[in-house]
């Protein structure tokens, strides 16, 4: 098992003080692919992400990256693995300026030549960053909080990039315009583990995907046969 | 009113404000990074003190005289021992009582304060007396009239002024000092970005308490003169200052500190009768202003907040 590379999760328990939330949930994202997880509001999804960055500890089960157990890893420890996150709800350093956010997001990297780089090829992306690097994240619109919050994921050039319900409060053109970033930060090579609501936009972009369903994992497989899935359809369509 | 006068009060209010500062610079960077309220925080500078004081004792056995080493020696001794006090508290105090109601964590502190209090007392050779601090820097003065500005005076303000600035810079403009800020703002998502959570809280408070210490001994030098129940007065008084200027903010208590010495300085100076009310005038501005504004008198400005 330990020599299969990506993210493992196997039989993952966990929740919080006052109740479970995931039951014995498995999952694997391929080094390369986009896996998406698809859910409805609070299926677990978010909690899913917290235990695989180790700031919900799993209760039971297993969490590999590329055949390192992170189970029981600390955060910081997790995120040098190669992971990075752009959290749900963007969470920007409001009082920080865009740079500093973008500096943040590469916290792990200490040479500031590469960070340079890497900070020009974020500009590069979204050149409307560029035009706002001295500007606090705070009083920037939401559509520009989420570049922020992209930039600073792409920051430290990880292996695998968690995504969580990144289309969340978005117009449906910058919804589209975002699918189309998540395509090409893959195309670039980077693993990528989105989790998400927008079934179609989703599927027509990841490679694989699972369906969560009151903590539990209800349905697996390829975004063709999800597409088909009777359980999805029930779960979704429904 | 006299020039003289005027100066002897102007440079007093000045040191007091930039002793009150510092020690309510550690109020806010404890209160920004892990929302908490350190009551023990005037004890650690007291206790800094005493340590910056037996470092001279032992200096002195040893026959060292020159006066800047001994300084530099009280000085690097207390801060760092200080320093270390400030880890030990988080590490097995202030941290695993992560997530307990603050007000825990406040009686905690309170009780810690108490026993760093009363431990001095009565361990320290003849600890509740008073004890001179040594009067070992330069008190040659310049002269203008019947105003005289003594040397000591003018080294112990650049030395402070200098330890806030490299604060300032510090939280500011470095690489850790961003940490600091991310730390405060979001613990979680800091984490997520690949902050050592851990680190920072024992860095802040090892720094948090190094600069009181530091307070504490420029406190001894200017006044020569320390007890152990002098952290209580201090503590109370920096707490104030970073309360008026916002809790968590960096400017605010450096504001308020020089606020808080000037209302001492007013009321030392302008109240005829005695200059023992000094305090309660002081005290009572503050609770007024807190009543009017009360969150402080900054609003929460960006990128003050640490
Ligand atoms: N910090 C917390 N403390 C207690 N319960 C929590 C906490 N976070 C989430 N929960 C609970 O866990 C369950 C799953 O929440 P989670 O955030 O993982 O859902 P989700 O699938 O991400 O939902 P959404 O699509 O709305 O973001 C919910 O019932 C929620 O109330
Ligand atoms: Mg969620």
């Amino acid at each position: 098992m330990t020599n299969r590379t990506g993210l493992i999760v196997e039989n993952a328990t966990t929740g919080y003080d006052s109740a479970d939330v995931l039951y014995g949930v498995s999952l694997n994202a391929e080094p390369g692919k986009i896996t998406c997880l698809l859910g409805s509001n609070g299926a677990g999804k978010s909690t899913l992400v917290r235990l695989i960055l180790g700031l919900t500890p799993a209760r039971l089960g297993r969490v590999s990256f590329n055949g390192r157990d992170i189970t029981r890893m600390q955060t910081h420890k997790v995120i040098s693995e190669g992971i990075a996150c752009i959290p749900e709800g963007r969470m920007v350093f409001s009082k920080c300026t865009v740079e500093e956010n973008l500096l943040l997001g590469g916290y792990g990297e200490k040479d500031d030549a590469l960070l340079t780089k890497r900070m020009k090829t974020v500009y590069d992306l979204f050149p409307r960053l560029a035009e706002r690097k001295q500007q606090l994240a705070g009083t920037m619109s939401g559509g520009e909080q989420a570049m922020v919050s992209i930039g600073r994921g792409l920051m430290s050039e990880p292996s695998l990039l968690i995504i969580d319900e990144p289309s969340l409060g978005l117009s449906p053109l910058l919804v589209k315009e975002n699918f189309k970033i998540i395509k090409e930060i893959n195309e670039r090579g980077i693993s990528i583990l989105l989790i998400e609501q927008n079934v179609r936009q989703t599927l027509a972009i990841a490679h694989y995907g699972y369906v969560l369903t009151q903590g539990k994992v209800v349905a697996a497989g390829t975004a063709q046969e999800l597409l088909k899935d009777e359980t999805m359809h029930a779960a979704y369509f429904g | 009113m006299d020039i003289g006068f005027i100066g002897q009060h102007l440079v007093n209010g000045l040191m007091q404000g930039m002793i009150y500062s510092l020690v309510a610079v550690g109020f806010t960077l404890f209160f920004g990074v892990l929302d908490v309220i350190k009551f023990s925080h005037g004890d650690v500078l007291m206790v800094g003190v005493f340590a910056g004081l037996t470092a001279f004792f032992g200096l002195d056995a040893l026959g060292i005289e020159n006066p800047y080493i001994l300084v530099i020696a009280i000085i690097l001794f207390s801060t760092a021992l200080m320093a270390l006090l400030g880890i030990v508290i988080a590490k097995i105090l202030i941290l695993p009582l992560k997530g307990a109601p603050p007000l825990n964590i406040l009686l905690i502190t309170l009780m810690l304060g108490t026993l760093l209090r009363e431990s001095v007392r009565l361990f320290y050779p003849n600890g509740s007396n008073s004890k001179a601090f040594p009067a070992i820097l330069p008190t040659d003065s310049f002269t203008w009239g019947n105003f005289s500005l003594r040397l000591d005076s003018v080294m112990l303000f650049v030395a402070g002024a200098a330890v806030i600035v490299g604060t300032y810079t510090l939280i500011n403009r470095t690489r850790l000092g961003l940490a600091i800020r991310a730390v405060a703002q979001d613990e979680e998502t800091a984490r997520t970005m690949g902050i050592n959570f851990g680190f920072i809280v024992l860095f802040t408070f090892a720094l948090g308490s190094a600069i009181a210490a530091f307070a504490g001994v420029m406190n001894g030098f200017y006044y020569n003169e320390i007890n152990f129940s002098m952290g209580l007065l201090l503590g109370a008084v920096g707490f104030s200052a970073a309360i008026i200027g916002g809790l968590g903010n960096l400017y605010g208590a450096i504001l308020g500190g020089f606020l808080f010495a000037g209302l001492q300085t007013l009321a030392a100076a302008a109240l005829p009768f005695s200059s023992s009310y000094k305090d309660v005038f002081a005290f009572a501005v503050v609770i007024a202003l807190m009543a009017w504004r009360p969150t402080g008198l900054i609003a929460e400005k960006a990128y003050a907040r640490v």
